[in-house]
């Protein structure tokens, strides 16, 4: 039996070696294309010390940032811009990688909304387009451009928007978060939590998702109480109870914590059904990192909530 | 957001133009054809969820005389979500027992993929819904198209005016590619059956969790461009549980107790819909889908096990999609 610091040696390792050339990480370990996701995630897991590795990734994501300022889902995508953008930018922040490029990040996230948006779609949307309950007002973050608006790219661009630090249009950034936050209260599943974006179709209520409720309670640290948050973290309190994928259960444990919730037991769990090796996934791999190092001390959603 | 215009114009043109849209969409705009002269498809009895399927599929697979001697097959499921009690996925007996069929073929390897389009955490829904536990039983590989390399891939129809998709290596690399649809009523589409089952092939890690642009492009344009694209060989249909209604994640489970086997994707789907009691004809991917992806007329579909029938209540469906609703006698042509 290894104990649990030749554990966490064997994990960050697993991290390490998976590392691209380039310096990004593949989603896939059996794969060779770089995609920011995986990238940033590890970005944000790999220890302090490990520092060729983080300065490849840094410049990984620094050399292929879009001219628009924003990241593309992965290495080869077009220079439109992708959901991924508040991640890549978030990461970078946390390490201290801050400048014109960051900046010009922070720009296309302000300038970047759902296409709800749109006073035409509005319009489509509250005329002949009501089978999914949503307040086209409350806008945040597509996938890709010229789409709606998401939960993950909107939790990832709200995060990162509040935690950038030194952003020059500070009021327009102010409204961009809290149109962010308010489209994820109107987007919230009747029961609490969330899932892609659709609380309810045809009148029917849709079941949230822990890692998408987790990663949308993490973009709301800063907000006040209130009761959207408590019953999300109610709901996905109870559903952790049956949760055994790594990648869900980590996500869980990272937003628990963060909100002072008690995640040890939720912890040995996942410490016991990982095996770094048998984890394909480079970006499930990292979150579940950063969910172990938290008896550590380490936080990487924390931190920020707390300066 | 700024509207000029010329956004605005197109945009109103747009918004008016909705009859000259099916006149658009019915003008052929594919630049493949994969329709045979002829397509063969099989409607099997199957009771139930079990073991025996095997030996039903086997059974079936038999009557399509399939050389598959060094191939690398693709088994393509519907895995969307799990919610418990609900028949959303293909059931994972069915894909196991195809895993053996196909490997008794002479299959150089099979392998599953999905990528599924809602729920991010694929490792989730394969170990709640069972699939986990299957897959790993038969030591078959599990391929999440959703973060799997991609390949910038020119699209063969231009139903949606894309010139291209990102596309998983692993699904243009296959040699066979078997779409396992659940049947089922879409309250965007109409039906999910093999040639929408397809959308799963379409990459989240690119286009996102839904896969959104596929939804703005055009379901219906975006099923024909998909298909187009990524032939799809055969088609293996879990209607032994169908859904009806809400379809695709909270419909009412409907009993056909059928599987249906077909070469061809477009008879495939339109024998399913007949089986539903819905006219294939009056669903938009299916009807342009005859003009160059198969077949659709009874008159050009071997029924080579049973005959197809209409139930006597078709299925229900969201009010947008009443009028694919025929009634039980009208179907019993075949």
């Amino acid at each position: 039996m290894h104990d649990t610091q030749q554990l966490n040696h064997a994990r960050v390792q697993e991290l390490v070696e998976r590392q691209l050339p380039d310096g990004g990480w593949p989603f896939r370990a059996d794969t060779a294309q770089t995609a920011v996701e995986p990238t940033a995630l590890a970005l944000l897991a790999l220890p302090s010390n490990s520092n060729r590795e983080r300065d490849a990734a840094i410049r990984f994501l620094l050399r292929t940032q879009n001219a628009n300022g924003s990241w593309p889902a992965f290495s080869g995508d077009d220079g439109r811009g992708s959901g991924l953008t508040g991640l890549a930018l978030y990461a970078l922040n946390r390490c201290c990688a801050q400048g014109m490029m960051t900046n010009r990040a922070v720009q296309w996230l302000i300038e970047s909304r759902g296409w709800e948006s749109h006073w035409l779609w509005k319009w489509k949307f509250r005329t002949s387009d009501r089978h999914v309950r949503f307040d086209p007002d409350k806008f945040g973050w597509p996938w890709i451009p010229e789409t709606v608006s998401w939960v993950v790219p909107t939790a990832y661009s709200l995060i990162a928007l509040q935690r950038a630090r030194g952003i020059s249009q500070q009021d327009l950034a102010q409204l961009r978060i809290r149109r962010g936050v308010e489209m994820l209260y109107d987007r919230i599943c009747p029961e609490g939590g969330w899932n892609a974006g659709n609380g309810v179709i045809y009148g029917f209520p849709l079941a949230p998702h822990s890692d998408v409720t987790a990663l949308a309670l993490l973009s709301l640290l800063t907000e006040p109480p209130n009761d959207f948050i408590t019953t999300s973290l109610d709901w996905l309190e109870r559903r952790a109870e049956t949760c055994f994928a790594p990648w869900s259960l980590a996500w869980t444990i990272l937003a628990l914590d963060a909100f002072g919730r008690p995640t040890e037991l939720l912890s040995d769990r996942l410490a016991s059904v990982v095996d770094p090796t048998e984890i394909n996934d480079c970006a499930t791999l990292a979150v579940v990192w950063l969910a172990l190092r938290l008896p550590a001390g380490e936080t990487a959603f924390r931190v920020a909530h707390e300066t | 957001m700024k509207l000029d215009r010329r956004t605005f114009l197109t945009a109103s043109l747009g918004l008016a133009a909705g009859a000259s849209t099916t006149a658009l969409l019915n003008s052929p705009k594919y630049r493949v054809t994969r329709r045979q002269p002829r397509s063969q498809v099989a409607i099997l009895r199957a009771e139930s969820y079990s073991h025996n399927l095997e030996s039903i599929l086997h059974f079936g697979l038999e009557l399509f005389h399939l050389d598959l001697r060094g191939k690398t097959v693709l088994l393509k499921p519907n895995l969307v979500d799990y919610i418990p009690g609900n028949h959303i996925n293909t059931h994972p007996l069915l894909v196991a027992a195809a895993v053996e069929c196909f490997r008794r073929l002479g299959a150089k390897k099979v392998l599953v993929g999905e990528g599924p389009g809602y729920q991010r955490d694929t490792e989730l829904v394969l170990l709640e819904s069972g699939f986990a536990g299957e897959l790993h039983q038969l030591k078959v590989p599990f391929v999440d198209l959703n973060r799997h390399e991609l390949v910038m891939t020119p699209l063969l129809a231009s139903y949606t005016g894309m010139n291209f998709l990102w596309l998983p290596r692993t699904v243009l690399e296959a040699d066979f590619v078997v779409s396992m649809p659940k049947v089922k009523t879409h309250h965007w589409s109409g039906v999910t059956l093999s040639m929408k089952n397809m959308f799963g092939a379409v990459p989240g890690a690119k286009y996102g969790w839904p896969k959104n642009i596929l939804h703005w492009k055009g379901i219906q344009e975006s099923i024909l461009d998909v298909c187009a694209t990524v032939p799809v060989h055969f088609v293996i249909a879990d209607a032994i549980v169908a859904m009806e209604g809400n379809g695709p994640l909270h419909g009412q489970p409907r009993p056909l107790n059928r599987i249906v086997l077909a070469d061809d994707p477009v008879a495939a789907d339109a024998t399913c819909a007949r089986l539903m009691g819905l006219d294939p004809t009056r669903i938009t991917h299916i009807r342009i889908g005859a003009q160059f992806l198969g077949n659709v007329s009874n008159e050009r579909i071997d029924q080579v096990a049973e005959a197809v029938y209409a139930p006597a209540n078709p299925f229900e469906v969201v009010p947008e999609f009443e009028h694919l609703r025929v009634a039980g006698s009208a179907q019993r042509d075949s």
